[in-house]
């Protein structure tokens, strides 16, 4: 057989680009597919309310209007910002403050026990995530403690339902500092307060920062536990704000784009500055060694 | 001592709820107020009611089709990815977590938005496509697909997260070892990848499944209990019993139920996830 080159490079030539334009393509649909309710909200949250129905559907109306987010904040959602900023951010400092002692003591103490306390915070991190069996016996809990409808209400439960993976993220922290720089300090004649609560965390502020962030994400995402626990409208959370907008009398699109495009906003800032600790919280304890 | 303080928050709202929840579904429990002790008569409410069974039945369709294709897709997402490395690697990275990222409300909704109705996006698509527009939300299969779908596009990012993450911790030197011994790539595949990659899989099976399982706001809010009952996961069923009929006893039994399926996840979760303490 004659070997041609030519023939032979053309086909390289072609399976390459073959396999580069199946990759595009897949790459294409990924991105469409996971990014399509968002960009169809973000659309349609500034088109005009006449053009919302209309068919057939457009991308951009007619002109971008901005009655929408004047809408939301006319009509009470300036309170949901406010309510979830403020349980977000007093549960990351509760979760900080019970966390770091608590991870510093599972990792550096020994004491009766630490197995099993230990076992039960690994426990909570599962059970906690989807919360739809603690969700009925916190209710009744809470209702015969006349804790409804409180401003701590729901921060004590956000706090408990984040602190078993926070406390998670900050003990694989600790372990990552020598144990030589514990004794050093002491030796130089620091308290064990000052080691616990400034020595340790300004050596691990990657594995706080990765804490908080999981707290304020669970936290300011979280809807179901919000709706049941709380009444009053000038307690509501972001989530319940938006959830409402689905009113009695037929669903404003609208709004509830324009409210949803905003209450993604922090979520989308915090994920682009910080989504590499992000991930990497997702990952530990998955792959050792 | 340092523990204690993090431990009792933890025992008062995560461990000590399990407790009660069963002491509770002991009792006669409607509109919160405690009737009589009436012992087994709410579990044998439950387990002889066969909207419930039914109900279990949409879960665990649901839950397994979810998870099953959440993992598939990120599977295949997380070996494309590997291969690639820099700034677009780390650009669906992030893509693909922002699902997971936004509250499960807000993606829920803005996808209801998306499918429903006449004049929704979709709708259009299937009408340029030439075929008859439908409604997802009116026919049952259609919502039992779609809630699968939703839930499934919320979870395909976790799984991508942390299957690259087992993929990059497998060292190069068994890879080139095994093409110097003449493995093409379909056997680097099959016989050096996955086997490597068996201990992220599983974590996140099990906390996927956990999530879907659990999960009562997105069937809530894309279909709250679907078509006549067709969406009805038992969580959603749980929640109706609770707070549209006031049964909380029948509701604490029923969260026991629950828990005992939940405890053997978070069994496994827990033999998974190597730790030294």
């Amino acid at each position: 057989m004659i070997y041609d080159a030519t023939a032979q490079r053309r086909k390289k030539l072609l399976r390459k680009l073959g396999g580069k334009t199946m990759e595009l393509i897949l790459l294409i649909v990924v991105l469409v597919v996971t990014l399509l309710p968002i960009i169809w909200g973000l659309a349609t949250s500034f088109k005009p309310r006449r053009e919302l129905f209309a068919y057939p559907p457009t991308f951009i109306g007619s002109s971008i209007s901005l009655e929408h987010y004047e809408n939301i904040f006319l009509s009470g959602f300036w309170v949901g910002v406010r309510n979830s900023a403020f349980y977000s951010g007093v549960s990351i400092l509760l979760v900080l403050v019970l966390g770091v002692p608590a991870a510093y003591g599972f990792q550096r103490c020994r004491f009766r026990f630490k197995k099993l306390l230990f076992y039960f915070v690994v426990a909570g991190i599962p059970l906690s995530a989807g919360s739809s069996v603690l969700l009925i016996p916190n209710y009744i809990m809470m209702s015969k403690l006349q804790m409804i409808d409180r401003w701590y209400t729901l921060i004590l439960i956000y706090a408990a339902y984040q602190i078993p993976m926070s406390i998670w993220i900050i003990r694989s922290g600790v372990e990552s500092i020598p144990i030589a720089i514990d004794e050093a300090a002491r030796i130089d004649g620091c308290s064990h307060a000052y080691i616990i609560f400034c020595l340790t965390p300004r050596l691990i502020l990657p594995s706080i920062a990765s804490a908080a962030l999981f707290t304020f994400i669970g936290s300011w995402n979280e809807f179901i536990v919000s709706s049941v626990m709380l009444n009053d409208p000038a307690l509501r959370s972001i989530q319940q704000v938006i959830y409402y907008f689905m009113g009695f009398f037929g669903t404003d699109w609208g709004a509830l784009c324009a409210a949803a495009c905003m209450a993604i906003l922090p979520i989308l800032i915090v994920f682009v500055l910080l989504g590499k600790m992000m991930i990497s919280g997702l990952t530990q304890g998955a792959v050792k060694g | 001592m340092l523990v204690a303080p993090a431990m009792l928050l933890i025992f008062a709202l995560l461990i000590w709820p399990l407790f009660y929840t069963v002491y509770c579904s002991f009792f006669k429990l409607d509109y919160l107020n405690f009737g009589g002790f009436v012992e087994w008569q709410n579990y044998t409410r439950i387990l002889t009611d066969k909207s419930v069974y039914a109900s279990f039945g949409v879960t665990f369709i649901v839950t397994l089709c979810s998870t099953g294709i959440s993992m598939l897709l990120g599977l295949v997402l997380a070996l494309w990815i590997d291969k690639r490395s820099g700034i677009m690697a780390f650009g669906i990275e992030m893509v693909g977590l922002l699902p997971w990222v936004i509250s499960m409300m807000v993606g829920t909704m803005l996808w209801r938005w998306v499918l429903n109705g006449d004049t929704s996006l979709f709708n259009h698509v299937l009408r340029i496509l030439g075929m008859e527009p439908i409604q997802l939300f009116n026919r049952k299969t259609e919502a039992v697909v779609t809630l699968i779908l939703v839930m499934a596009w919320r979870t395909i990012g976790y799984s991508m997260v942390m299957i690259l993450a087992g993929l990059k911790s497998i060292s190069e030197a068994l890879v080139e070892a095994a093409r110097v011994d003449g493995a093409n790539n379909w056997k680097v595949l099959t016989r050096i990848r996955l086997p490597l990659i068996k201990t992220p899989m599983l974590i996140s099976a099990i906390v996927l499944t956990m999530s879907n399982f659990n999960n009562n706001t997105v069937p809530m809010v894309l279909t709250s209990g679907g078509p006549s009952n067709a969406t009805n996961v038992i969580t959603l069923y749980l929640y109706k019993l609770s707070f549209d009929y006031y049964k909380f006893g029948t509701a604490s039994a029923l969260s026991t139920l629950l828990f005992a399926v939940n405890a053997i996840m978070i069994f496994f979760y827990i033999r998974m996830v190597k730790y030294d303490i």
